[in-house]
């Protein structure tokens, strides 16, 4: 199971921060392209218009009024119904109607399958809850233009920062609205479509991870062996050396031992044998805690590595070293309550690979309705991004326009486009910047010898700084949709967790809440409504 | 009628239609200045494509003029809250077509911030002052024909009780009782003092309903005054009767002759305020840039 559910860890500081950084970045773009927009079309006095405007702005969230928000909510929401914009719930049903038939029908299914149905149920919802949502909210307003009715609207006291928001909230409501429908039907389907023998694979196991660190064979600190995978996911330890895989869990207490006062650690270690050996028999670890406060130790017995299936091991609370009795929280936990834990590989020249979330600490578990319906709000937490960007970008451009921009952005917003920006940022790549690079490739110079240091080594540098920068604001502006999807925690029986998934996706959602209706302010406030 | 209050005042007023690049395509409306008073009934002439729905969007804020200043209840125009005085009825009516009577009527009074129980009451009367059947209330806009539109739009303007009422085209698409239920709810917004600013192409409405009225013609104020000032023949009288006979005809004629007067014309008098419009219209085209009639006083 390769997912490292800690990849975007969030910490409440710098959660705040990157809340800051991402509104401050979009806010900055759209005040930015609306006062380019001003001189462009009004010349100078663009700017006397500007400030006007944020004035007006500002005066308008002061005179913010529920009911006129709500009356626009509505009308989003009449209009989406009476348009049959709902008659997706019919594409949904026939969906599950037939899925069924292809999905098997046995008296026991594994944990694979398992992670198929919530795979499928999820997938499919969001799949088909995304295009509504985006057709209804890069229509609402240009249709509204295009037909003018918006003439009526804004000839009342609606504000413009009204208008905006009506339709945001109002797009995000139906969208959330279909959501539960469907969630509550898929919810049943998967429940219902899990033999009863295998209802036990629908939970939620809620993992404590903590930190890890590795000692080398000669007892320093290190960083484990690569036994020659190409994704160092995993690093190794050397059985029979002093080659340790140290964790440490944080906030350790008797609130984490099971109903039965056992602590339960789960692992999904893997094996890699350097010679055959005894191919019947698996590799064995064992487990030591101790705590450095007062000496205590206290050292399991071998147990098998599980390859390929996560292993459980109990510990009891109540230990005996050497006819002493300890008690495992009060004796072995800190005072701070951390939990030192360390592995030993015990075959000699044998290897045992661990990661980071390879063990973890597996708290009491969470029924499986828990996880699926965070996984939900994941989904609706897109869908409520989407709409506002959708509505944002509507206000600028017609219909069509306006739904391939957001998709574009919400397809730029994925993981890998991400962490393409990151490397092109943090320098990774030889060769410099986009004018250096071609000026090696022009000179034939190789990526590794410096540039000379020629007045021109300077304008290459600054200008490549300058699209750098720029490629940091699109970092920014650019939603980061990983952590919104919590599937991949419910497939593979996990609970979401929330400062991992939640809280990031919180985070980005909130911080594009004020620069999409600043921009929606703007683009109906500066341009005259006809159709264009 | 009294130089009262000017509820709207418009100086040097100009608006060109711009295309996608900034290139001028329409001008639409050159240096109008007028002013509009309080209580009066103000109508806005000139044939298609003269500036009167321009005008009137220039006014509201839905276009930004080009160039010249505008005060419209003592605020700008660009300024939202003035709305809260005005009701506009647009030239056609954008409505929402899958709103009913009722629902179109409590979405707009919701935008005024009005209370349930004050939405409905409203909407209710404001049914019956434009004389929608009541069995149509609850049927769909798309499904109304083109005077039931226009009456929706009516009530829809009228909804915050408005001080000054902005009417494009009021009677388009109304037959001739509707045309008179128009006319007569013009004359009574003004008995309960309220502001009316019209435009319409349609001379008779006008005629019966306006206290002043502007003639557009290609963007340009042409012609501006009283309608009864405006339609009063400086140089002639009329002698309304009853029929005469053919002889009583000669008699008069004789007096008339003794008095030193040509009989110019025996007629049936006619509505003509159509004339001065014909005439205006005629004028413009024949000499570009030329002022007739500018508040009852002769100019060139
Ligand atoms: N959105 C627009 N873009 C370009 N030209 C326009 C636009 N609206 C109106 N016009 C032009 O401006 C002129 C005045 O139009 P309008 O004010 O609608 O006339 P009226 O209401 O008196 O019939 C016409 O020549 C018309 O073609
Ligand atoms: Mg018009």
């Amino acid at each position: 199971m390769y997912f490292d559910p800690n990849e975007n860890l969030i910490y409440p500081l710098y959660a705040l921060s990157n809340w800051v950084l991402t509104t401050g970045g979009l806010m900055f773009v759209v005040l930015f392209v609306s006062l380019a927009n001003l001189l462009v079309t009004r010349g100078k006095s663009g700017v006397g218009v500007f400030f006007a405007e944020i004035r007006g702005m500002i005066s308008d969230v002061f005179s913010i009024s529920p009911r006129r928000i709500w009356a626009l909510t509505r009308l989003t929401f009449m209009e989406a119904y009476r348009r049959k914009a709902l008659a997706v719930f019919v594409v949904f049903a026939v969906m599950f109607m037939f899925a069924g038939w292809f999905m098997g029908d046995t008296q026991e299914i594994t944990p694979d399958q398992v992670k198929v149905y919530v795979s499928f149920v999820l997938t499919s919802i969001s799949w088909l809850t995304l295009p509504v949502v985006l057709i209804l909210c890069c229509f609402g307003i240009p249709e509204d233009i295009r037909l003018r009715s918006i003439h009526t609207i804004v000839t009342k006291p609606a504000r413009r920062i009204e208008i905006v928001l009506g339709r945001m909230i109002g797009v995000s409501m139906i969208g959330v609205l279909v959501l539960l429908v469907m969630g509550t039907v898929g919810y049943i389907w998967i429940v219902r479509q899990t033999p009863e023998r295998s209802q036990k694979f629908l939970v939620c196991r809620v993992p404590q991870y903590g930190g890890i660190k590795f000692i080398n064979r000669d007892g320093d600190e290190g960083t484990g062996v690569n036994v020659g995978d190409i994704w160092a996911f995993r690093n190794y330890i050397e059985g029979a050396t002093k080659a340790r895989a140290v964790w440490q869990f944080r906030n350790v207490d008797e609130s984490v031992l099971d109903a039965d006062g056992n602590l339960q650690l789960e692992n999904s270690f893997s094996a890699f044998r350097s010679y055959k050996g005894d191919m019947t028999r698996s590799l064995f670890y064992d487990i030591k805690f101790y705590n450095p406060e007062n000496g205590v130790s206290y050292t399991t017995d071998p147990q098998p590595v599980n390859e390929f299936r996560s292993k459980l091991d109990k510990i009891p609370r109540k230990l005996t070293v050497d006819d002493v009795q300890y008690d495992l929280i009060k004796d072995l936990v800190t005072k701070n309550k951390f939990l030192h834990v360390e592995i030993a590989c015990i075959d000699r020249e044998q290897y045992i690979g661990m990661a980071r979330p390879d063990l973890f600490i597996r708290m009491p578990n969470r029924p499986f309705w828990v996880g699926y319906w965070k996984a939900v709000l994941g989904i609706g937490l897109i869908v409520v991004l989407v709409s506002m960007i959708g509505v944002a970008a509507s206000t600028i451009v017609k219909g069509p326009i306006a739904t391939v921009l957001t998709f574009v952005l919400y397809v730029l917003s994925g993981k890998n486009s991400h962490q393409f920006m990151d490397a092109l940022m943090s320098g990774d790549f030889k060769g410099g910047g986009v004018l250096e690079s071609i000026y090696r490739l022009v000179t034939h110079m190789n990526p590794t010898t410096d540039l000379p240091e020629t007045p021109a080594f300077y304008v290459v540098k600054g200008f490549d700084l300058i699209l750098t920068s720029f490629l940091w604001l699109c970092k920014q502006v650019i939603p980061r949709l990983q952590s919104f999807n919590m599937t991949e925690f419910v497939a593979n029986g996990f609970d979401v967790p929330f400062n991992v998934s939640i809280l990031p996706s919180l985070l980005v959602t909130t911080a594009f809440i004020i620069p999409c209706v600043m921009l929606g302010y703007f683009a109906l406030r500066v341009r005259e409504l006809e159709s264009k | 009628m009294s130089q009262s209050e000017a509820v709207i005042e418009i100086r040097n007023l100009s608006k060109v239609y711009r295309d996608f690049w900034g290139r001028p395509k329409v001008k639409a409306l050159n240096a109008l200045s007028l002013d509009i008073r309080k209580g009066e009934v103000f109508g806005l002439l000139g044939p298609n494509g003269s500036g009167k729905t321009t005008t009137m969007k220039l006014l509201l804020g839905l276009l930004f003029p080009t160039e010249g200043e505008i005060t419209i209840l003592g605020k700008s125009a660009a300024d939202v809250s003035k709305n809260e005085r005005i009701g506009y009825l647009p030239e056609e009516s954008y409505l929402y077509r899958f709103l009913n009577a009722y629902e179109t009527l409590d979405f707009y009074g919701r935008l005024f911030d009005m209370s349930a129980a004050e939405r409905k009451e409203r909407s209710e009367k404001l049914l019956d002052l434009v004389k929608l059947a009541p069995q149509a209330r609850r049927r769909q806009l798309k499904e109304y024909s083109k005077g039931m539109t226009r009456r929706i739009g009516v009530a829809q303007a009228l909804i915050n009780d408005p001080d000054l009422v902005m009417l494009d085209e009021p009677t388009s698409g109304l037959d001739p009782l509707g045309n008179r239920d128009m006319k007569d709810l013009i004359l009574d917004l003004k008995k309960q003092g309220k502001t009316v600013l019209m435009c319409s192409h349609l001379l008779a409405d006008v005629q019966d309903v306006c206290d002043r009225i502007a003639i557009l013609y290609g963007g340009e104020l042409k012609v501006m005054g009283r309608v009864d000032e405006l339609l009063k023949a400086q140089d002639e009288t009329q002698i309304l009767s009853s029929k005469l006979s053919d002889a009583a005809v000669k008699d008069v004629q004789e007096v008339l002759k003794k008095h030193g007067a040509n009989v110019l014309k025996i007629d049936h008098p006619t509505a003509n305020l159509e004339d001065l419009f014909l005439k205006t219209v005629q004028e413009s085209r024949e000499r570009p840039g030329h002022r007739t009639v500018i508040e009852g006083k002769s100019a060139s």
